[in-house]
């Protein structure tokens, strides 16, 4: 009985002082991790910083004159800089995006330009443009003007009587998304997508449409 | 406690003992194919590595040479077509035979005492060897390897959603954000994710070859357990089918533009199908919890019973991963996915189905418990050689 518990001593012993050690080895190790993640703080290795944060070009989209009719749409891209854990560093991004002329004026879902440090000139607008990174799973989605190409091509869906307009729709998991949509633009209307597409800040001067910024999240 | 980590080491060197990689210890059964599995996975393997080896002479891991090194090796490399086409199909077997491997041990029960160990390595090996499937055709740097590459790397940052719910830390703990990062070397497909690609492609095999060199210098078990006739009918198909078949390309990769339609390789069809019809997070966790089940079936299942029909229960949802593998697949090759109509169809079916094979489970107990007790079972398979 004695001899059990002094062995149980023992081993209470080297528990605790094991414990220490095992701290001492993960404080030691844990900058080791920014050998996967150079740019950032010791200790920061789990969150995207400052570091991480992309920026952009303004670029023109298209002229008003090009969006004249409603569901007139043009795809531009949008140029992104961003960080790349390679020996050069920084690579640059192409966020591919459509505008669109939409036949009735809308409530543009802007709110996260002010988080961003910018103020909108106006929020109603019949133009909308949106990045075509879908938010599902980062493929590009294609702007579909013939709702029966989004039934043919896209899985079956089919449209209720009052979205049977050009609809949004990704090759890849089979989002739709309505662009045209009152309440919320790009609602999603079939597919796993967990939210609308992200939006672009535009500006628009002697005619043409500037694109400022994109929505953040998400990976590119 | 300390009797508690007795047993469990106990446990552990007995299941050791048993340790059964690749079919050794079947080797007396071989006239039926599938005790053959074994030996043609730790063979396909092989010829996997090898070919790979091969190919690394004229490999050029960077987005601008990636495809025109293998424009290179598959039309102007004497043999080069070869060497390519050994590897994917030979890479191609090895996960046919790890499927059909994994699911010989779970109709026959082998993951029952002392199989516990054994089952745990198959599965971790098919699991590893679905990672070495999708990070080496991402190398390809085509329009199907560069989107798979980004979905599948963009699915952990849905666990973010999950994290946040952590009382304090969890604005700042975006676990899922920092795997996704960690593979890709940015938040985008680049350069960067090419070259992680690249070393994990290798590595895993690497390190998995060392494990099963390990084991074979402490069994004193023969590596190769298959006569010579199989070796060269494989040999054959692998030669007959590169040429054949050649290795397919695609089209050069293009950020820009995602076809339609887009597939993946032939054995992640399945799950593709799934992502398809569950919210973003179910894509990660689902799978997720598939290998979590997959680990732990030999301690689920604690019945005695090896034969299928007696444990109603596990023989079902076997048959059931087998079937939705099947149909998913199928679908998806024809392009079928109504997002309304099928995904609660498929619910139903499987509460139905596992309730239905829930009933059975309790049935056949009853009348076990009312039973005779039947005589003992021969032992399923030989003893180790030691």
């Amino acid at each position: 009985m004695a001899q059990d518990q002094a062995m149980d001593r023992r081993r209470f012993l080297k528990w605790a002082a094991s414990l220490p050690l095992v701290g001492g080895l993960v404080a030691f190790s844990s900058p080791l991790l920014r050998f996967l993640k150079p740019n950032v703080e010791p200790f920061a290795v789990i969150t995207p910083t400052a570091g991480d944060i992309v920026t952009g070009e303004p670029v023109v989209a298209a002229t008003l004159a090009e969006l004249a009719k409603p569901w007139d749409f043009r795809y531009f891209v949008f140029t992104q800089r961003y960080p790349q854990y390679t020996p050069e560093g920084f690579k640059t991004q192409a966020v591919p995006g459509v505008i669109i002329r939409l036949p009735q004026r809308i409530r543009l879902p802007w709110d996260w330009v002010r988080t961003v440090g910018l103020t909108p000139q106006f929020t109603e607008s019949d133009v909308i443009a949106f990045s075509r990174i879908c938010p599902h799973l980062g493929c590009i989605y294609n702007f579909v003007p013939e709702w029966r190409e989004v039934t043919s091509g896209y899985g079956g869906y089919v449209p209720p009587e009052n979205r049977r307009h050009a609809l949004m729709a990704c090759p890849c998991h089979l989002s739709i998304y309505d662009p045209a949509d009152p309440a919320m633009p790009g609602r999603v209307l079939s597919g796993p997508a967990p939210r609308p597409p992200r939006t672009f800040f535009y500006t628009i001067e002697a005619g043409r449409i500037l694109v400022e910024r994109v929505e953040p999240g998400g990976i590119a | 406690m300390s009797t508690m980590l007795a047993n469990l080491q106990e446990w552990y060197r007995d299941r050791r003992a048993k340790l059964d990689l690749f079919d050794e210890t079947l080797v007396d059964r071989q006239a039926n194919p599938l005790f053959l599995l074994g030996p043609m996975l730790y063979y396909f393997w092989i010829v996997t590595v090898v070919s790979g080896v091969v190919l690394m002479f004229w490999y050029e891991p960077t987005p601008t040479g990636a495809y025109n090194s293998i424009l290179r090796i598959q039309h102007d490399i004497p043999f080069g077509w070869l060497w390519r086409g050994m590897h994917k199909y030979a890479a191609d077997g090895l996960i046919i035979t790890i499927i059909l491997r994994i699911y010989r041990m779970y109709f026959l029960g082998e993951y029952k005492k002392p199989g516990e160990l054994s089952w745990i390595w198959a599965f971790a090996g098919l699991v590893l060897a679905m990672i070495s499937g999708i990070t080496g055709y991402l190398l390809i740097w085509n329009q199907r390897a560069f989107w798979a590459a980004k979905t599948v790397l963009t699915v952990p940052v849905f666990f973010d959603e999950l994290t946040a719910k952590i009382p304090v830390i969890g604005e700042q703990f975006q676990v899922g954000s920092m795997i996704a990062y960690l593979f890709l070397g940015g938040p985008a497909v680049g350069a960067a994710t090419l070259t992680r690609f690249y070393a994990l492609h290798f590595g895993i095999s690497l390190v998995l070859l060392i494990v099963a060199e390990v084991f074979f210098f402490r069994t004193r078990r023969r590596r190769l357990n298959m006569s010579l006739f199989p070796v060269l009918l494989f040999t054959a198909m692998l030669v007959v089918t590169s040429y054949v078949l050649p290795a397919e390309l695609g089209r050069r990769a293009d950020p820009n533009r995602t076809p339609l339609p887009i597939l993946s390789d032939w054995y992640f069809l399945a799950l593709y199908q799934y992502v398809k019809y569950t919210p973003p997070l179910w894509a990660g966790l689902g799978p997720g919890l598939l290998i979590g089940f997959g680990m732990l079936v030999p301690f689920l299942d604690r019945g005695k019973g090896r034969r299928p029909l007696e444990r109603p229960f596990f023989f079902v949802v076997g048959l059931l991963a087998l079937v939705y593998f099947l149909v998913f697949t199928a679908l998806i090759m024809f392009n079928i996915a109504v997002i309304e109509r099928e995904p609660p169809l498929v619910l139903l079916t499987t509460i139905l189905v596992l309730s239905g094979a829930l009933v059975w489970e309790v049935r056949y107990r009853r009348r076990q418990a009312q039973a005779p007790p039947a005589p003992p079972p021969r032992p399923a398979r030989a003893e180790a050689h030691t």
